[in-house]
């Protein structure tokens, strides 16, 4: 069938609408979607990350995958597993880029300890500088095993991490048992470094 | 269940992930509880070095709803409003938007919708201006330091978006751009596009905040700069008109492009050339805000002496130019004639970002063609063959 100028027109202006429609729409489940996780998102980032600011711009990027990846409200889509897993690997990509950006790992570290071991307690200090540890050896490990001790550290249930990570429930206890021992592993190292 | 558990359950144990099966088998077994117990003084180590992951009650933080402005301001703005996009991801550029945003830092923030009711003054391009100013010392304004995020969070809270342009969509040609835009749409006959997007039109308003803007000011080190009180709670809004991009040769996704990887652009989009029109947009502001006198402040900013910024002020009409300010050592302009009016090629000699952007001004739509290579001439032909 062939439409006249007029009705093609009009079947554009339909079209353009409903495309328009599906755009409200979808920004509105994405708001939702913003209001429900953003607080678990920044919450978790901030904790990987140890800087406020960062874990801000992280979160925001998160969101904005989110916002490229425009979810339909499936119900199969677990929105807050994808978000999950996606903000624990920019936040560990962003540790990674950390490190690379600074130039620094343990040399710096301790430049930093000496430039501010005036103004802190020691044990303050120490505290800081075995997270920074912590949050080195996760990055230098396999992302999916980071992933994995930061969603079950971070309090999440073996059947939420498995749906985060398209696993099956009962892998997860396996999985953590070698992630851990691999996070041991990667951890020593950065001790023997140290010394 | 008789056989011995695997530490993997073992371990799942711990975190109270056994199964009813398993867990009964381990009440009852001391070897299983024995290994049970050394597993746990790995698994304790661990945990002890990533306590400070676990989430806690009193964890804060920031509001969601001021988050998601941030969101639209920072990302949809930054990432998705079409303009010049991947042109604009150019150094020479990202100081054009700094600039921009120290003008946004003087005309800005919350909106009273109570004095919009003022009679305003409407400001459309209708031609180009360059000017050369000095950034050095200006970049952690539009960087990641403190006064740079105080400035973006000023102007974040500030803005309402009272229309979002939503995706861009995709035109077959320049016809069908045309319909879906809403204007007369002009590419070159003598080349095929590769890509045509249509990116609607959007619209903002922001209300001037003297007090926190002067503070700014103040913070940036530049208390000698005053902004008036007359500017104080007045109402500014934006519209935007849909715009059409149309790529040539092999350019990047605007859907898939990450924009931090700019170091590889020329070596990846050697032969990319962008051409994007846009009806002019317009700015629409109460008429005692004295545009020319908060653009002079703007310049003197940016470095220059206040007579020097008196001297370019009054040689600008500020309701119809477009001012685009360029690094001073670090890019080169020249007037020439394009499409039957005077147009500006600005160029940046560099290898990590766009070499040239070609900007003029017909018949109320703005034009510009930019490339991350360096044959501005091929830039000089588009624009000459529009029918």
């Amino acid at each position: 069938m062939k439409l006249n100028p007029r009705e093609s027109s009009l079947s554009l202006i339909k079209m353009q609408k409903n495309e328009s429609d599906a755009l409200e729409t979808r920004d509105q489940v994405f708001e939702n979607y913003f209001e429900q996780y953003w607080a678990l998102v920044y919450q978790l980032l901030a904790r990987m990350l140890g800087d406020p600011d960062e874990a801000e711009d992280v979160a925001l990027e998160t969101f904005y995958r989110l916002y490229q990846h425009h979810p339909d409200p499936e119900p199969e889509f677990h929105i807050g597993g994808w978000l999950v897993r996606v903000a624990t690997n920019l936040g560990l990509h962003a540790i990674r880029s950390f490190k690379r950006r600074q130039g620094y790992e343990f040399s710096a570290g301790k430049t930093n300890l000496n430039e501010t071991a005036e103004d802190l307690p020691a044990d303050i200090l120490e505290v800081e500088e075995d997270r920074r540890m912590a949050r080195t050896a996760l990055a230098k490990m396999n992302p999916r095993q980071s992933q994995l001790l930061v969603m079950r550290y971070s309090g999440m249930t073996y059947k939420d991490i498995a749906s985060a990570l398209n696993l099956s429930p009962t892998s997860i206890g396996p999985l953590l048992l070698r992630a851990e021992r691999e996070f041991e592993k990667q951890y020593g190292t950065l001790v023997q470094e140290k010394r | 269940m008789n056989k011995h558990l695997k530490d993997s359950q073992l371990r799942a144990a711990l975190d109270g992930e056994l199964d009813a099966a398993a867990r009964h088998h381990l009440d009852s077994c001391s070897a299983c509880q024995a290994r049970q117990r050394m597993l746990q003084s790995q698994v304790t180590a661990t945990a002890h070095r990533l306590a400070f992951l676990t989430l806690e009650q009193k964890d804060e933080a920031p509001s969601s709803q001021m988050s998601l402005k941030r969101f639209y301001s920072q990302k949809i703005f930054e990432k998705e409003i079409p303009m010049l996009k991947k042109i604009y991801t150019s150094s020479t550029v990202r100081f054009v938007a700094g600039a921009a945003l120290i003008l946004a830092l003087i005309i800005s923030i919350p909106a009273t919708r109570a004095l919009a009711d003022q009679v305003l003054s409407l400001f459309r391009v209708e031609q180009v201006t360059v000017v050369p100013v000095d950034f050095t010392g200006m970049q952690e304004l539009t960087g990641n330091g403190a006064l740079g995020k105080q400035i973006s969070e000023l102007v974040s809270s500030s803005i309402t978006m009272d229309k979002k342009p939503g995706n861009p969509i995709i035109a077959l040609d320049a016809s069908d751009a045309s319909q879906k835009s809403g204007f007369m749409v002009r590419l070159p006959q003598n080349t095929t596009s590769s890509r045509i997007s249509v990116l609607g039109n959007s619209a903002f308003t922001f209300t001037i905040d003297r007090t926190k803007s002067q503070a700014l000011l103040n913070e940036a080190g530049r208390s000698d700069l005053v902004l008036p009180d007359s500017i104080d709670g007045a109402v500014v809004s934006v519209t935007i008109p849909s715009s059409i991009q149309a790529d040539y040769g092999s350019c990047p996704d605007p859907s898939t492009y990450d924009s931090s990887q700019r170091g590889s652009m020329s070596r990846q989009y050697p032969d990319c050339v962008i051409l994007s029109e846009i009806p002019s947009p317009t700015v629409k502001a109460p008429a005692n805000v004295d545009v020319a006198q908060l653009a002079q402040i703007g310049l003197e900013f940016t470095g220059m002496t206040s007579d020097q910024a008196a001297a370019f002020t009054k040689s600008i009409d500020w309701t119809s130019t477009l001012v685009v300010p360029i690094p001073k050592n670090a890019a080169t302009y020249q007037q020439l004639p394009v499409d039957g009016v005077t147009g500006t090629l600005i160029q940046r000699p560099a290898d990590d970002a766009p070499q040239f952007v070609l900007i003029w001004v017909k018949n109320g739509i703005v034009y510009a063609i930019g490339s991350l290579g360096t044959n501005s001439q091929q830039a000089i032909d588009m624009a000459n063959s529009l029918p």
